[in-house]
């Protein structure tokens, strides 16, 4: 086990935590843990990257944070909220209004326009849009020209920028992002990583992403490194280069 | 190949059993078709051989041809005197006149002892002779054997609690008698004769109350021991006088069975008629499910397309499915037709067709006929989709598809909007433009197909119609409804099952209403009675000639025109006839004579209908050949035509006396009459209903009442043939499970999408709901559309023969647009079950 460069800071509020967080899954000694033990806390305004080889257990973890999925034992909470204190309705309603979603692929509904995508769970909720922050989200991301087309008539990268449009547009507590540049090039990611890193600095949003690209960790103000679903170690600030050397270290 | 095929069959368990049943619920229904008619035809064939199984030859009055059913087709009377020869003739062990008559048994306290669905109350001759009696077995009692005695029917006596010893009225064509009860009857075990009531009375009884002295409707003769029935036949042929014939005893049972049969044909058709729509729409599904198949499964093929297999492979594979499903469906639906065949009979004898039974036959023709219908049916619906596959391309397997969203083609297009405009066209020219009558029907069928292959196109527009008020509902009806349009064709083929149905429950509808209210129309414009004297039962087939006297006598009546029908060979064909009393029948119908006169129907007149004397060329005095089978042939001359089809609908009318004299005493089906000046209605009417007293089988009405008791007859019919359709809509609504099925199937994606960005489950459900329920909508707004206008064709068609007036029934057609709408949300249940509970996870998570 290495110890890294810095230590957390402990100035920000935490937007989300979880404390002895396990999942397993099968049981009694067929049971294959996915998660260990895990104890985090997401600070306010930041953006967290969360990193490990396949398998060490990240997506799973995202998956607790962000209340799609619930833990073996643990407690997840979102603001104050624990989260397996709620039925599924309340979680439902939970996701709707306080977090906002970007994942790998298949982020859009095919019938519906980018425009209409990006309004969906406020629409879900029937409130009505914000235009103005909206139109500023749009101009952000620069959709503007493509707001009346259907996702199959856009690319990859610009299906990603809706998601991602439409992950803002309820203004969430959190956005959680699963591999959001998992399916594009280059240059479309760093659009994407771009465009997430300007909502944290600019705007104050706080965005807890599971990456395995380290190109897409060094765009973080923390990184998070699990293997073997624990968290072994944590990183501020990184370039993509250390952030590179340590994968291998951890024989990624 | 094969194997892969019946792991993808099984791999879709839901999609399995929606598609069997489908299918099996068709194949139930003509299955269950044949079983009831196999089974009737030999429970009638058992009955007559039974009843007849003691007389070996019958003579009787030759005719010109055999009818044994229909009113007023009896052969003729034979002299009393015949028998002595026949007595005398070689091979005779015994031989006894029989008579058979009308004869209506009340219970002991008056009542008439009726059937239902109009089955026959006949009286016989009881023969002395115990062996010519056949089957017909004493069950209590003794047989009848003086004026004042007769022996019933077990059911009778038991339904009616008629005991032996009591004294009964019974009525006859003539006066009533009054009778002690002596007996009860059988007949081979059964109580009732296929759900006639009879009455037996010694002979010389018979001949009084049922026919005339010194006459008999045939002779039944028992041969020697040893003499065959032929050669007995023979033996007699040569002794009887001229105008009698003598045939076997067989002859007669297979001519009763015959007749039998022949009405049976026309049930079994009327029920293969609905079991065809119900194959129709179930072959929609099928057709759908192999879409859907053929679309799931694009990358799969197009993979087996690129490692080598042939279109003509792929081709079988997807048939040889179809054939897989067609002939499971098939038996499963052969094992329903059994419970089907019994739910039928129940259905029949409820609605009062009763019918005698044996145990139900289950012949192997059944089978067979239906397997292969029912797999046929199947794969030629999944002909097309089947072919379709073989046109997916290799290069397919290495795209990323998203399933749905084809266009339908504009030569889809084309086709259906020039099928609906040139069947339109050619309806509206039979209608307006002189164009042939029978060029209505493939109009009307050209309009159907027509709007089936252009339906897609409305989808569109009938979904953003029908989901405007959906917005209200929020997102989850707004995504119903763009789900719905989202593939136009896999919609409109879903909902196109429902229309078909619709089309003709509601057509139907529109009929039956028009039908009623011209029935009223034709009441008031046709007739200018004050009362109506009817059948004491709507289905009842007539009543005695004996009742006319009795309401002539009622005070305040001033006069009484009765009428009756029967049927004859016109020309050479068979046809029927109304028979009334040219005395007065101008007085009380106007039947808009426009040449001649009913009065003039003398002896040998007949007054014909516009449309026969415009196509015979009739004119006053033209020749009209008839045939009785009791009288032979009569020379009619044309003394009358008439234009205003409607109280009366058959082509030729004659006089009460000429169908008497051709035809011999026939039953009374009405009377109209007319009160004397200051009489009141009530009054007259409550004189009438006492006269009647005595004549159970007729009774009474003012005009509203008998349109009541018309319009009744009508409903039943109508609620009959709505049940009969209801399986296809049944059908339909599987289809629309099926559909939704598959949708949700397909967007496991869009749902798990959905549910992550915190769709409820009960909002999921509602979408899924509401897409349901705008294709229940569609089939069902565009059957009632149709419907109304082929019901609205259709009676306009009939106007020549007495529909006037066209009415369309309003609540009934909200009704049932509603009842589809709510079918939509049942059928959604399992569907919307399935939506909310796809796996978010499993669904966003790429691997």
């Amino acid at each position: 086990m290495t110890v890294t460069t810095t230590r957390p800071q402990a100035a920000t509020a935490t937007a989300a935590r979880a404390e002895g967080l396990s999942k397993f899954y099968g049981v009694d000694e067929a049971a294959v843990w996915a998660l260990d033990n895990v104890s985090v806390g997401l600070q306010e305004g930041q953006f967290t990257a969360i990193m490990g080889p396949s398998g060490s257990g990240k997506s799973t973890l995202l998956h607790m944070l962000a209340g799609l999925d619930r833990p073996s034992s643990g407690e997840v909470f979102l603001g104050d909220v624990e989260l397996s204190s709620l039925n599924d309705k309340q979680l439902t309603m939970l996701r709707r209004d306080r977090i906002g979603f970007i994942f790998q692929s298949f982020n859009l509904l095919p019938t519906m326009t980018a425009a209409e995508n990006i309004v969906l769970p406020l629409r879900i909720a029937g409130r009505k849009p914000d235009e103005h922050w909206v139109a500023s989200i749009v101009e952000t991301v620069g959709l503007s020209g493509r707001l009346g087309h259907r996702p199959a008539q856009l690319s990859g990268g610009q299906q990603q920028r809706v998601a991602a449009a439409r992950a803002l547009a309820s203004k969430p507590e959190i956005v959680f992002a699963d591999e959001p540049t998992g399916a594009l090039d280059s240059s479309s990611s760093a659009e994407l990583l771009g465009f997430l890193r300007n909502a944290v600095t600019e705007l104050g949003q706080t965005v807890v992403m599971v990456t395995h690209d380290p190109t897409a960790a060094s765009y973080a103000d923390r990184v998070i490194f699990l293997a073997d679903g624990q968290i072994v170690d944590e990183m501020h600030t990184p370039t993509a280069d250390q952030v590179l050397d340590y994968m291998k270290r951890l024989g990624a | 190949m094969f194997s892969t095929t019946i792991r993808q069959m099984l791999a879709h368990k839901l999609r399995l059993v929606l598609t069997t049943a489908s299918i099996a619920l068709g194949v139930a229904f003509l299955a269950g078709t044949l079983v009831l008619t196999d089974t009737m035809g030999l429970a009638f064939e058992q009955l007559f051989g039974k009843v007849s199984s003691g007389t070996d030859a019958v003579v009787r009055a030759e005719a010109p041809y055999t009818a044994s059913d229909g009113v007023g087709t009896s052969r003729g009377p034979i002299p009393a005197s015949a028998l002595a020869a026949v007595k005398a003739t070689d091979g005779v062990r015994a031989a006894e006149g029989t008579v058979t008559g009308y004869a209506l048994l009340t219970d002991t306290k008056g009542k008439a002892v009726l059937t239902s669905g109009g089955a026959p109350t006949q009286g016989y001759s009881m023969p002395s002779d115990e062996k010519l009696r056949g089957d017909v077995e004493l069950m209590s009692g003794t047989a009848p054997d003086s004026a004042d005695e007769v022996a019933i029917d077990a059911t009778s006596a038991e339904e009616h609690h008629i005991k032996l010893g009591s004294s009964i009225k019974v009525l006859f064509s003539g006066p009533t008698r009054e009778f002690t009860v002596v007996g009860t009857v059988g007949f081979g075990g059964e109580k009732n004769l296929g759900g006639t009531t009879s009455a037996y009375f010694d002979t010389a009884t018979a001949q009084q109350v049922l026919g005339t002295p010194g006459q008999f409707d045939s002779i039944a003769v028992s041969a020697d021991q040893g003499v065959s029935q032929a050669e007995l036949a023979e033996n007699l042929s040569a002794v009887v006088p001229d105008g009698l014939e003598a045939v076997t005893g067989k002859t007669v049972a297979q001519e009763s069975s015959d007749a039998i049969k022949k009405d049976l044909k026309i049930v079994g058709i009327m029920f293969m008629i609905f079991a065809g729509i119900a194959l129709f729409v179930g072959s929609f599904i099928i057709w759908n499910t192999f879409t859907m198949i053929v679309t799931q499964r694009s990358r799969e093929i197009a993979l087996l397309r690129a490692v080598g297999s042939t279109r003509r492979q792929i081709m079988r594979s997807l048939l040889l499915e179809a054939l897989l499903l067609g002939t499971a469906a098939s038996a499963v639906g052969v094992a329903l037709g059994v419970g089907v065949a019994k739910g039928l009979k129940t259905l029949m004898d409820a609605v009062g067709f009763s019918l005698p039974s044996t145990s139900l036959q289950l012949e192997p023709r059944t089978i067979w006929v239906s397997l292969l219908v029912g797999t046929a049916v199947t794969v030629v619906a999944a002909l097309v989709p089947a072919r379709r596959a073989t046109k997916v391309l290799p290069v397919e397997a290495l795209r990323e598809s998203t399933p749905g969203a084809e266009k339908p083609s504009i030569r889809r297009a084309v086709i259906g909007v020039a099928l609906t405009g040139a069947g339109t066209t050619v309806m509206l020219f039979t209608l307006y433009g002189g164009l042939a009558k029978a060029f209505f029907g493939p109009g009307l069928l050209a309009v159907m197909v027509g709007v089936m292959v252009s339906l897609p196109f409305a989808v569109r527009p009938l979904a953003a119609m029908i989901g405007k008020p959906l917005s209200w509902r929020g997102l989850p009806g707004e995504l119903a409804k763009q789900n719905a349009m989202r593939n136009p064709r896999r919609t409109s083929s879903t909902a196109a099952a429902l229309m078909i149905g619709l089309t003709l429950v509601v057509s139907m509808g529109v009929f039956a209403s028009s039908l009623k209210h011209s029935f009223g129309d034709v009441i008031s414009d046709q007739t200018s009675a004050d009362l109506f004297v009817t059948t004491a039962s709507a289905q009842g087939a007539g009543y005695s000639p004996s009742v006319i006297g009795a309401v002539e006598d009622a005070p305040g009546v001033e006069q009484v025109s009765a009428s009756s029908w029967g049927e004859a060979h016109f020309l050479g064909a068979g046809s029927s006839y109304s028979a009334i009393d040219p005395a007065t029948a101008g007085k009380v119908m106007n039947l808009e004579v426009s040449k001649g006169s009913l009065a003039a129907l003398g002896r040998d007149g007949v007054v014909v209908s516009r449309s026969a004397a415009t196509q015979h060329k009739w004119d006053i005095g033209s020749i009209v050949n008839a045939e009785f089978p009791a009288t032979g042939q009569h020379r009619l001359h044309v003394v009358g035509v008439y234009d205003g089809k409607g109280w009366i609908g058959d082509n030729y009318v004659i006089s009460l006396d000429e169908q008497k004299a051709f035809a011999g005493q026939q039953l009374v089906t009405s009377a109209l009459v007319t009160l004397a000046a200051g009489a009141d209605k009530g009054e007259v009417e409550q004189a009438i209903a006492t006269a009647l007293a005595d004549h159970p089988d007729a009774r009474v009405q003012d005009q509203k009442e008998f349109e009541k008791t018309a319009s009744g007859s009508i409903d039943s019919l109508l609620q009959f043939v709505t049940m009969m359709l209801l399986l296809a809509v049944l059908i339909a609504l599987l289809g629309i499970v099926n559909t939704l099925a598959l949708s949700v199937f397909e967007r496991t994606r869009e749902l798990g999408l959905l549910r992550a960005v915190g769709m409820t489950k009960s909002q999921v459900r509602a979408m899924v709901r509401w897409e349901s329920v705008v294709i229940s909508l569609i089939g069902a707004l565009s059957g009632a559309a149709l419907g109304i206008g082929i019901g609205l064709a259709m009676s306009q068609a009939l106007k020549d023969e007495g529909i006037k007036a066209i009415s369309i029934p309003v609540p009934q057609v909200t009704m049932y647009v509603v009842l589809a709408a709510v079918a939509g949300v049942i059928a959604a249940i399992g569907p919307a079950r399935s939506a909310s509970r796809v796996d978010v996870l499993r669904a966003v998570v790429t691997d």
